[in-house]
């Protein structure tokens, strides 16, 4: 086998071996049948009000060159899979978290671990609230989440 | 003879839950690449004293001079190999199967029959899959001693096995079931689990290794102990600075080792990092592959990675290139800017003279219908009246047409990373219009041979927004 695709599938197909073998809680694998697109479940399992009793669906998208460049992870709305309310997430799913970006993602990050961030990031929050300007970026967004440069300010997430 | 299988179903950390060796779980990970997940393979020490693959490592640092781990700098000429760990990991690759059955088997059974040394593989390779939870949960609940002892047993049991096949020597020593190397009876566990280096037949070179034969003079198992001169090594390349080499010289480096030389700029600069990558890589392995597997290697990188687009052709090049996340933007508009304004200019001709065209035929209809409606031209027209177009002004350039042209086949692809799967309707309910109304309004007007482009030239150099959340 050679480097390439078959470098990120490869480690895929060990995520998802290990995924099979149990999750943390709160956290569904929904879809993984190929190697570039996966769709997770995750809930907030503590008691903060604002998520309590919600799920939420995570669609992962996988470039040839994970796990060197991260892959993509948006929030997917669906009749009964709001997109949760947070600072640092647009109401199109799009997330503002410095891991998920060229700068803060590491190749030891593996998807479970993305979930779990994206679990702790929501259980801190007691904001209800939208980022500033949500609604014009929602509305003149073209870009891939990828090519979005966003200004990682906080530093409490 | 590496230990990483060729199929996407590799030996697994979790394969030792619910087994009593579930202890070797954290062992085994503690043998795996925080990156690929697999075993390492030439596992090389950073400066900051994380252990990675190599191939692993340096194509992170290719991307990123950091550590994945701590984020420490790290350059990759300070990348030392881990020797030990090399070989910690290969040995425990070695036992993993034998461990692996001796922690699937189902122990409670009183001492088992004798059988044959194939029928002894045969059970416990085709029905391990198959047995694996059963046996699993059965032998959970056997307490460590009596594990041990049926381990014994069975070791003993596949011994005596052979014995009925081969005629053994009265020396008072059993052979490993393994690598068949004799020894005392209470060293084969030992063995097994620290220095057994797989069948003989397998691996004839490894096993006269292990048992200290001189002749060997393979410097992968004891490279500390056996002291021999190390082989001539292939030469780790140097890394290049491409930005500060010219395109006749790159090719002529890659010409010189033997690379192709075909494509754009910015697939020649991958084509060698990658080679370099792959290459340096290589020198860190313990069995070197031969250079055409690396060869090999690249093309099938080349492949997979997309950059070899089907039709390579160089408008496609171009689109991938702009598309590329380090692209210059400032550096390409710059560049192209004379391009950039003929267009303009000529965008503004052609409107012209066909704004005069029109007005002057709605002058002689003016008699029977009212000649202000014509006067506000349709934009369509603009975009595809190159008939009125300088033929000359590709000769002028020095250009070939199909070159030209191919450079606005270039623009048409940059638009198109939205085809990656990422639909921006995805996240908007409206259609997109790429940008396009950022642009000066003249920008509109770039006549395009063939349809017209969704967007144009500088859209991605000028319209890139920049969202700060605060």
């Amino acid at each position: 086998m050679a480097p390439g695709a078959q470098f990120a599938a490869k480690r895929l197909g060990k995520e998802l071996t290990k995924i099979s073998k149990g999750l943390p809680a709160g956290i569904v694998l929904v879809q993984g049948d190929n190697f570039e697109e996966w769709l997770l479940d995750i809930q907030v399992l503590d008691s903060n009000p604002l998520y309590m009793g919600q799920t939420y669906r995570l669609k992962f998208k996988f470039g040839s060159s994970y796990p060197i460049e991260p892959p993509e992870v948006v929030f997917v709305k669906l009749p009964d899979r709001p997109i949760p309310i947070h600072p640092h997430i647009y109401s199109n799913g799009i997330i503002c978290l410095d891991l998920l970006g060229q700068q803060g993602w590491s190749p030891v990050q593996n998807v479970e671990s993305v979930c779990m961030s994206l679990q702790s990031m929501l259980t801190g929050n007691t904001k209800n609230e939208r980022p500033p300007g949500d609604e014009e970026f929602v509305r003149g967004n073209r870009l891939r989440p990828k090519d979005i440069d966003f200004y990682y300010h906080d530093n409490n997430v | 003879m590496e230990p990483r299988n060729e199929e996407l179903d590799v030996p697994n950390l979790t394969d030792w839950l619910n087994t009593p060796l579930a202890g070797l779980m954290p062992v085994e990970q503690a043998f795996r690449c925080h990156v690929c997940k697999d075993f390492y393979n030439s596992p090389m020490l950073t400066s900051c004293n994380h252990t990675f693959c190599s191939i692993c490592i340096r194509r992170y640092l290719s991307t990123d001079p950091t550590c994945p781990l701590c984020r420490a700098k790290v350059e990759e000429v300070k990348l030392r190999g881990n020797w030990a760990l090399r070989e910690a990991v290969d040995a425990f690759v070695q036992a993993r199967d034998t461990l692996l059955q001796v922690a699937r088997k189902p122990v409670a059974a009183p001492s088992p029959p004798k059988r044959k040394a194939a029928e002894y593989d045969e059970t416990h390779t085709d029905g391990r899959e198959n047995k694996r939870h059963r046996m699993s949960t059965r032998s959970r609940r056997v307490k460590g001693g009596e594990v041990t002892a049926a381990m014994m047993r069975e070791e003993y049991d596949a011994i005596e096995s052979d014995d009925s096949t081969y005629s053994e020597p009265d020396d008072g020593l059993v052979a490993c079931p393994i690598c068949q190397k004799r020894m005392k009876v209470n060293q084969v566990d030992p063995h097994l689990e620290a220095s057994c280096v797989g069948p003989p037949d397998e691996q004839s070179s490894s096993a006269s290794r292990s048992r200290g034969n001189p002749n060997s003079n393979s410097r992968s198992a004891r490279p500390a102990v056996q002291i021999s001169p190390q082989k001539t090594r292939p030469e780790r390349l140097p890394a290049l600075a491409y930005s500060m080499i010219k395109d006749g010289a790159l090719r002529k480096k890659m010409a010189e080792l033997g690379l192709s030389t075909a494509g754009s700029r910015p697939m020649l600069e991958r084509r060698h990092q990658e080679w370099v990558i792959i290459w340096n890589a290589n020198c860190d392995s313990a069995k070197p592959k031969k250079r055409f597997e690396l060869l090999h290697d690249l093309e099938v990188w080349e492949k997979t990675m997309g950059t070899r687009a089907p039709t390579s052709s160089r408008a496609a090049i171009l689109g991938a290139q702009i598309k590329d996340k380090n692209f210059d933007r400032e550096g390409w508009a710059n560049k192209n800017k004379n391009s950039f304004q003929d267009l303009i200019a000529n965008a503004r001709r052609t409107r012209n003279q066909v704004e005069k065209q029109n007005r002057e035929a709605s002058e002689e209809q003016q008699k029977d219908s009212e000649k202000q409606r014509h006067e506000q031209l349709p934009e369509v027209m603009d975009l595809t009246g190159p008939s009125s177009q300088p033929e000359g002004k590709y000769k002028a350039e020095g250009k070939s047409k199909a070159e030209v042209e191919g450079e606005g086949e270039s623009k048409v692809e940059m638009d198109i990373p939205l085809d990656e799967g990422f639909h921006p309707a995805d996240y908007s309910p409206e259609p997109p219009h790429y940008g396009i109304l950022e642009q000066p309004k003249e920008m509109q007007y770039v006549p395009h041979q063939g349809p017209v482009p969704p967007g144009n030239a500088e859209m991605p150099i000028q319209s890139k927004p920049t969202f700060l959340p605060q």
